[in-house]
Parts: structure tokens; C-alpha cells; sequence
């Protein structure tokens, strides 16, 4: 095949892709509004199949450009959109049972798609020499398996912030004065135990959610939320290093404050400090949530704003 | 930030230890970490000077009083402030702070055994059976298992129980990161120290060497630069550069000897953009590139200046490639001129004329992207030259005499500008240009702390996992005297990751009983206590009003 019919493949897959995505979002809503296990499933496979086109269109375009196929924006987005379609579909709904979260995923690779496919779109083509290393490879792989759990621990986070509101008004609802300790998430579990039980550690009481509610308990959520960012944390600190490695082969010197490495310093350092803050009395709960936020926050400067608005030495990585 | 304010007069002691306290405390820590990220933001969204000056001049000239208010500050070089260095400073001062006591804390918790328990029956996990074995039996089989379990075990000695422990790795690799931190950080501070970086332009077939003389402008040197230069060279024997259609760079590589400070060649190596070379400690980067024209010009029969000419590009007006630029230069000539004025030439050069002629038949500009038929445009000034140094020209005191054009491998008589047939004298001062060369600029610096950084930001890493996915988890077993056998009572309990360690907690307690001789069926009559796991407290398995 030439590259050309490579191109066109790779283009329509994604197209594919993307509207499987929209249509197993709508599948997953549908299921969080009526509680069906057949929409859920057939949601389900829908999105699987999404997954399928979406490999196919970038394998696709590895062939028509004839190089790995994350190379500017547009690759990225679609990559990111599908790491984050399963991480939901394998880490949120397979090892933490939870399905009410992969609607929101969906959506966000839907976002993403859809903004790459209408601003950031390039045809294949081969890389600047600065690009062109063994290190750069690694170091975007990374950044992309952090940023997609990144996003995933985000959404897990905004859900988090929405369920326990909702529970402290039903709560204030019932006219309760004392809350239980549970209540949230939000509060130290281990108030009531022996002084020197006390564990001093980022964790709760429970680390998995509730089985059987489709939407998990606030505090099934501040956990779950923990447990992805506490996963995507040292795959970021990985992705980092990779690029200062990488920085020092191409440009002499391994870090150098261009806006690139300092929105993923900055990144890096937020979600250090989420993981403190979840150690830190009276920043446990909704404090750290918040520091996540402004994490994901940053995240999402350090791949848009940066990559297409400040100018600096990545910045022909568009 | 912390109880810095105090009720009462604090003797300097007190004092001090208020502020390692508050050094040490997580807030502490979370607020500095929040800073920096702070901090950093203004870095990237403000022009920095160290890495676009050009960007805060022209913030500076738009915003005078804006700019300079913000230059005082420190915000045109964030990284650099002594308010940067301030919040790094005590972040790793409250970093130090912290890790002594953790430290310590571990080293004594490595070497003590775990402790026993008083009430094993109050932990969050519990359970007790009766079982066959008599209790010193079941003692001893329990140790081997929670053993087998990678457990520390540690026998009572005062009655027959067991205190075992687990996931120290969680403490060990959380403290590993962060000395790490610190570990990274010194080498960080050695290397940018003791180090510098320079740029350097070599022309083909030209050699440089190492020394302080030899570099392009200023040479950016840490605090405790010792200023050895090494004395290696680096001869430059090809450039050579690829394109896409399109203009962008494919591919560009420096084919180069390295040099001994004796001159004798160590190896050849082809420098490319993610290929440095490497030598003696230096590290030698392909920076950019560029034309540098072979020119001889003669005065009176004598030659007065020969040799490679290195150009610069104007910067491209705004929709035309910077490859459409033609290259400028200038040969300064001092008191070469007409009654001893200085002359100088300068020269445009036009690496691909067909792009001239287009330019001149008001076409589109084109980008030059190899070498064909290039000419030289010269112009001759003369007068009182101010500047001998650099290699553009200021023509204030300078009139031009005359210009001209010239081909490579062609000679022009600099009174006229008419080009001359080979042998022909012309006037006596001539213009050749012999050939047309490339130059590559490289940069050389040295960073000597680069292993030391490497090795600390593998070790964050590697402390980081066990920081991050073990659980330190403590298990207590005691057996008393019961009828035929005796009572195994099992407590336990995890610092983290508790749902985990409620079955690894059953699986334990199987483990233990089945070595224990099993499950021994209640005594006839005795109505002890049968097989009895206690469910979790209510707390913890509430999970909604
Ligand atoms: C240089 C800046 C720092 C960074 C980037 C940083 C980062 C981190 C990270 C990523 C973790 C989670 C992994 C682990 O448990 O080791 C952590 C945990 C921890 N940090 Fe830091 N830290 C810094 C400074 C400090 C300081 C100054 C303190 C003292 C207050 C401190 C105390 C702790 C403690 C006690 C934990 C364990 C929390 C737990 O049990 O999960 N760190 N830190």
C-alpha cells in the first residue's frame, strides 16, 4: 500500500473512532440515567470497538509516515484519547469496579479528538532532526500514559467533589448535626483509634468502593481518585526524567526552564503536593481534591497552551 | 505559615526550636511546594532573560514602568531570583529537617524487633480458634509461617506469643526518594557550578581549539568555575545538511577529528542535533549553521586579507522563510584604503543566485537551500572605521567607493566592481572568491554533576515505587492453654491498603491454623469459644447514611 492509501486509512479510523466514542458516551449516560445492564454492555462494546479503530488509525499512520506515529499535537490527541478510553474501560470499570466514571472519560476523548481533528490536524510527514531520538520516543510515550491517567484521576476527582456535596446536602437534608466520620472522605478516618495506631499515610480506611452502587460513596471516589494519580505519578516523574535525558543530548544541557519543562515541573510539583496534602491533617479530603484539580489544571496547559501559544524550544513539536 | 507568632517572649532556644518545628511540619512542606509551582507559572508566562532576551527588551520597551517594576522584582528571571533560591533553600532545609527524624526512626525500627502487644484483641483485625496443637507447638509453627510470609517475627519472651511485621519497604523507599531529592539537587548545584557552555563557529577544514581566547561572545561560566580550558581541539572536515521540500531541516551532521592538546587526532565523529560528542569532560553540541565564503583580496599586487568569511542572516521579515535571507559579512581592512583611510568590504551572498535573479524579477523570495552558482554582491566603504571587532559594519564615517558582484572561483576589481579574466590585474585591488564553505556552530560546556544527577533521578524513581504501592502491616499471635489444645488468637493491622489486608489477613489465619494442627472442635461441655472471626468495626464498613 502507498502511503497515501495509508493516510486515508489511518484518517478514516479515526473518524470511526470518534464516533464510536460519542455513540458509547451517549451508551454510558443512558446506563447512569435508567440503571440497565444491557445499555452498559452494549455501551461496552461499542467503546471497544472505538478502541480498535482508533489503534488501526494510528498504526495506520505510522505506516504512512513511516516513523513511530507520535510525532505533533494531532498524533498525541488521538493516542491520549485512546489510553484514557482504557484506562477507564481496564483499570477504572476492570480493577476498581466502577462504571459510572467511563461516560466521562468518553467524553473527554471525544473532546480531545475533536479538537485535534479540527485544529491541530497534519498529514503524516517525517520529523524535524530534533525530534528524530531514541529518547524523545520514550519520553512522549511516558507523558502520554501519565497524562491520560492524569485525566482519568482527574475526572475521578471532579466526581469525588460532586458526590460528596451531594452527600453533605442529604446529610444537612436529615438535619443531622454531628456527621458521622465517615462522612466524605473528607474527615480522618482513624479519628477514634488508639493514638499510636494511627497510621500517618495518604490512605483510608478502605481502598475499594463500594461493589454494588453504581456510583461509588465519596469516599469510594477520593480513594479511587488517589489510587489512579498515585499510579500516573511516577510514570510523569519517568517522563520527565526521559526528557531532561533527552534535552541533554539534543541541546547540551538536560534542563533549562523552557515553558515546556517548567508547565511539567510545575505539573510534577502540584501533584507532589496532592500527595502530601492527603497526609496532611486538615488537607485530606476535599483541600487535596482541589490541589489535584489545579493539578489537572496544569496538565492541560502544559500540553495546549504550551505546545501552541509560548514559544520555546519544543515548541516546533506542534 | 505556622505558629510564627507567639503569645509571649520566647528564650532563643525556644525560638529555635519553633521554627524547626514548623520547618518540619507537612504543612510547612505543602505550602513551599505550592509556591515553587507558583513561582514557576510566572517563569513561563513572563519572558525570561536567560532564555529570550530579546522578548523582555521588547516587554521592557512596551511596559517602562510595568517592566521595570517587574525586572527589580526578579520576574524577567524567576529561576534566578534570590526569592527562588529563598523558597528552594527552605523547602530543602524543611526536607532535611523532616528526613533526620524519619531517618532515625527507621534505623531503630530496622533493628528492633517488633513489638509485642498487650491487647491483641483491640486491633481492627482479630481472630481467634481453637486449635489442636498445645500453644508452644502452635508458636512455633506460626513463626515459620509468617516467615514463610516474609513477616519479621519476634518471639515474647514472657508467654507464648509473637509480635511480625512487614512493608518496611514503603518507609525505606518514601525516604529514599526523598534523599534523593536532596541528592539531585547537590548535583544539580556542583555541576552548574563548576561548569560552563560556550558557542563556538568552525568552518570546514578549519581546527579550534579549546582555550578561553577561542569562543563566540560570552562564555556562560558557574560560580566555582575553576577556568581550565583543556586544550582539546576539534577540526571541522564537512558540513553537510539535508531539507524537505517544504524547507524544514531533515538531517544535519558535522563530520569532525577530535583532537589532543598535542594535535594528534583521537577519533572522528559525526556530531548531529541528538549526537553530541564527547571529550576530555566536554560535551560538544551541533548548534546551527551557516555559509562561509572563501575571499582573497589583494591591494597593490600584495594580498591584503584571505580566508573564510563567517555570515549571518538578517532576521526574515515577517512571511518569508528564513533560507530566502541572503548571508551578510564583512572584511575589515584598516588603513587599507585611498591615502590611508580604513576600507572595508561587505558582502552579500547569494549561496543559490537563481533566488537573486528571481528577487530581482520581482518574484516570490525563495529559500536557498543548496549550493548553486552562489555570488558575492560586495560594496567597498571607506573612511574611519569604529569598530573592528564584529562582524557587521557601522557605515557612519564611511562613504562607499564602489560595488560590485562576483561569482565563486571569480575575481572583481574592487575600484570598479567589473569582474576580471584570470591573470588580469585589474587596478591592483581585487576581490576573489575561491570557494564557498559551510561553518557549523557548536556548543561545548562542560557539566561535570550530569552523573550525579542521572543517578539521583533514578534512584526518586525507584524509591518512589515501594513509597507508593506497599503497606506496612503488623500482625500479633498469641496461643493460651485450652483444654486439649490451646487458643490461637491472631490481631492485626495495616497502615495502608486495608481492604488488601483483610484477606491477606484470612489468608494468614488459615495459614496459621492449618499449622497450628486445624481446627480443633469444641471440648465437650466446656462451651468455649468456637472458630470466631469478629467483623469489622462499624466504622469502617459504613458507606453511606
Ligand atoms: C522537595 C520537595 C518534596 C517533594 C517533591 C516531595 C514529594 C513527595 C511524594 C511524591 C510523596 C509520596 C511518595 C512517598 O510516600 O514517598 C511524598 C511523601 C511524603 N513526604 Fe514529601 N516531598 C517533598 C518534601 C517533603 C518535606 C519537606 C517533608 C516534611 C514535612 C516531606 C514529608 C513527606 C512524608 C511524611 C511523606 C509520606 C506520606 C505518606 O505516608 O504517604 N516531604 N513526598
Amino acid at each position: 500500500m502507498t502511503d497515501l492509501q495509508w493516510a486515508r486509512i489511518s484518517n478514516d479510523a479515526f473518524n470511526v473512532a470518534l464516533f464510536a466514542y460519542i455513540a458509547a458516551m451517549v451508551g454510558y449516560f443512558a446506563h447512569l440515567a435508567f440503571k440497565r445492564d444491557a445499555i452498559w454492555q452494549t455501551a461496552r462494546v461499542v467503546a471497544v470497538a472505538g478502541v480498535v479503530a482508533n489503534i488501526v488509525s494510528i498504526v495506520a499512520r505510522g505506516f504512512a509516515a513511516d516513523r513511530v506515529p507520535w510525532g505533533n499535537m494531532y498524533e498525541y490527541s488521538s493516542l491520549l484519547a485512546l489510553l484514557v478510553v482504557i484506562g477507564a474501560l481496564v483499570v477504572v470499570e476492570g480493577v476498581y469496579k466502577v462504571r459510572s466514571l467511563t461516560g466521562f472519560a468518553l467524553m473527554f476523548s471525544v473532546l480531545t479528538m475533536a479538537v485535534a481533528v479540527s485544529f491541530l490536524y497534519v498529514g503524516p510527514g517525517p520529523l524535524v532532526p530534533a525530534l528524530n531520538s531514541y529518547w524523545i520516543k520514550i519520553h512522549v510515550q511516558a507523558a502520554i500514559w501519565g497524562s491520560s491517567l492524569f485525566a482519568l484521576g482527574g475526572i475521578a476527582t471532579i466526581a469525588y467533589l460532586v458526590v460528596d456535596r451531594v452527600e453533605r446536602r442529604s446529610l444537612d437534608a436529615l438535619g443531622s448535626k454531628d456527621r458521622p466520620p465517615i462522612m466524605g472522605g473528607a474527615l480522618d478516618l482513624d479519628a477514634d483509634a488508639p493514638a499510636d495506631l494511627v497510621p500517618d499515610s495518604a490512605e483510608d480506611v478502605e481502598t475499594r468502593p463500594a461493589k454494588r452502587r453504581l456510583v461509588p460513596s465519596a469516599a469510594g471516589l477520593d480513594r479511587l481518585a488517589y489510587r489512579i494519580i498515585a499510579l500516573a505519578f511516577p510514570i510523569w516523574t519517568f517522563a520527565v526524567i526521559a526528557g531532561a535525558v533527552w534535552a541533554q543530548e539534543a541541546w547540551g544541557r538536560y534542563w533549562g526552564w523552557d515553558p515546556k519543562e517548567t508547565w511539567s515541573f510545575i505539573t510534577w510539583v502540584i501533584f507532589a503536593g496532592y500527595l502530601h496534602a492527603r497526609a496532611t491533617n486538615g488537607w485530606k479530603g476535599r483541600r487535596a481534591a482541589f490541589i489535584a484539580l489545579v493539578g489537572f489544571a496544569s496538565l492541560l496547559v502544559t500540553y495546549y497552551v504550551v505546545n501552541l501559544w509560548i514559544v520555546g524550544l519544543h515548541s516546533y513539536a506542534k | 505559615m505556622g505558629p510564627v507568632s507567639a503569645p509571649q517572649r520566647l528564650t532563643p532556644r525556644q525560638s529555635v526550636a519553633l521554627v524547626w518545628r514548623t520547618l518540619r511540619s507537612m504543612r510547612t512542606a505543602l505550602i513551599l511546594l505550592l509556591m515553587i509551582a507558583l513561582a514557576s507559572v510566572a517563569g513561563s508566562l513572563l519572558p525570561q532573560w536567560p532564555n529570550t532576551p530579546e522578548r523582555v527588551m521588547r516587554y521592557r520597551a512596551d511596559h517602562p514602568v510595568w517592566g521595570t517594576f517587574l525586572d527589580r522584582a526578579g520576574l524577567f528571571d524567576v529561576f534566578g531570583s534570590w526569592w527562588f533560591v529563598l523558597l528552594t533553600t527552605l523547602l530543602f532545609v524543611s526536607l532535611v529537617a523532616c528526613l533526620v527524624p524519619r531517618t532515625r526512626a527507621l534505623w531503630r525500627a530496622l533493628r528492633t524487633p517488633p513489638m509485642q502487644a498487650r491487647e491483641i484483641d483491640a486491633f481492627p483485625r482479630y481472630a481467634q480458634v481453637a486449635v489442636a496443637a498445645g500453644p508452644d507447638q502452635v508458636i512455633d509453627a506460626a513463626r515459620r509461617v509468617l516467615r514463610r510470609h516474609r513477616f519479621r517475627v519476634a518471639r515474647d519472651p514472657s508467654r507464648p506469643a509473637l509480635a511480625g511485621e512487614k512493608g518496611l519497604a514503603r518507609e525505606i523507599g518514601s525516604l529514599g526518594f526523598h534523599w534523593a531529592l536532596i541528592l539531585l539537587l547537590t548535583g544539580v548545584i556542583y555541576g552548574k557550578g563548576t561548569g560552563f557552555s560556550g558557542l563556538i563557529a568552525v568552518v570546514e577544514g578549519q581546527t579550534w581549539v579549546d582555550a578561553e581566547a577561542n569562543y563566540d561572545g560570552t562564555i556562560r561560566a558557574g560560580r566555582f568555575f575553576d577556568g581550565d580550558f583543556t586544550g582539546t581541539g576539534l577540526r571541522l572536515r564537512e558540513f553537510r545538511s539535508d531539507f524537505q521540500r517544504t524547507g524544514q531541516p531533515m538531517d544535519f551532521v558535522s563530520r569532525v577529528d577530535l583532537l589532543d592538546p598535542d594535535g594528534s587526532v583521537t577519533r572522528r565523529e559525526d556530531i548531529r542535533v541528538n549526537h553530541p560528542a564527547r571529550i576530555e569532560g566536554l560535551w560538544i553540541h551541533q548548534s546551527s549553521f551557516g555559509w562561509a565564503p572563501v575571499i582573497e583580496v589583494t591591494d597593490g599586487g600584495q594580498v591584503a586579507a584571505s580566508g573564510p568569511v563567517v555570515m549571518d542572516r538578517d532576521p526574515a521579515p515577517e512571511g518569508v522563510v528564513e533560507f530566502a535571507m541572503p548571508w551578510r559579512g564583512v572584511v575589515k581592512l584598516p588603513g587599507a584604503g585611498t591615502d590611508g583611510l580604513d576600507r572595508a568590504i561587505e558582502l552579500e551572498l547569494w549561496p543559490d543566485s537563481r533566488a537573486l535573479t528571481a528577487l530581482l524579477a520581482e518574484q516570490e523570495p525563495q529559500a536557498m537551500l543548496v549550493e548553486f552558482d552562489p555570488i558575492i554582491r560586495f560594496s567597498v566603504w571607506e573612511g574611519a572605521l569604529t569598530d573592528l571587532s564584529t562582524n557587521r559594519l557601522d557605515t557612519t564615517g564611511l562613504d562607499e567607493v564602489s560595488s560590485g558582484i562576483v561569482g565563486a572561483g571569480r575575481t572583481a576589481d574592487l575600484a570598479d566592481g567589473a569582474a576580471l579574466a584570470a591573470g588580469d590585474a585589474g587596478s591592483g585591488a581585487t576581490i576573489s572568491f575561491t570557494e564557498l564553505r559551510q561553518y557549523s556552530v557548536f556548543q561545548v560546556g562542560r557539566d561535570a554533576g550530569v552523573p550525579l544527577v542521572l543517578a539521583a533521578a533514578i534512584l526518586v524513581l525507584v524509591g518512589l515505587l515501594p513509597a507508593l504501592y506497599s503497606s506496612r502491616r503488623k500482625v500479633w499471635v498469641r496461643a493460651d492453654p485450652d483444654g486439649h489444645g490451646s487458643l490461637l488468637r491472631v490481631g492485626g493491622l495495616a497502615m495502608q491498603r486495608k481492604p488488601q489486608f483483610e484477606e491477606e489477613f484470612d489468608r494468614l489465619v488459615g495459614a496459621l491454623v492449618s499449622s497450628a494442627g486445624g481446627r480443633r472442635a469444641p471440648d465437650p461441655g466446656a462451651g468455649g469459644p468456637g472458630p470466631e472471626q469478629r467483623e469489622p468495626e462499624e466504622h469502617e464498613k459504613v458507606q453511606t447514611p
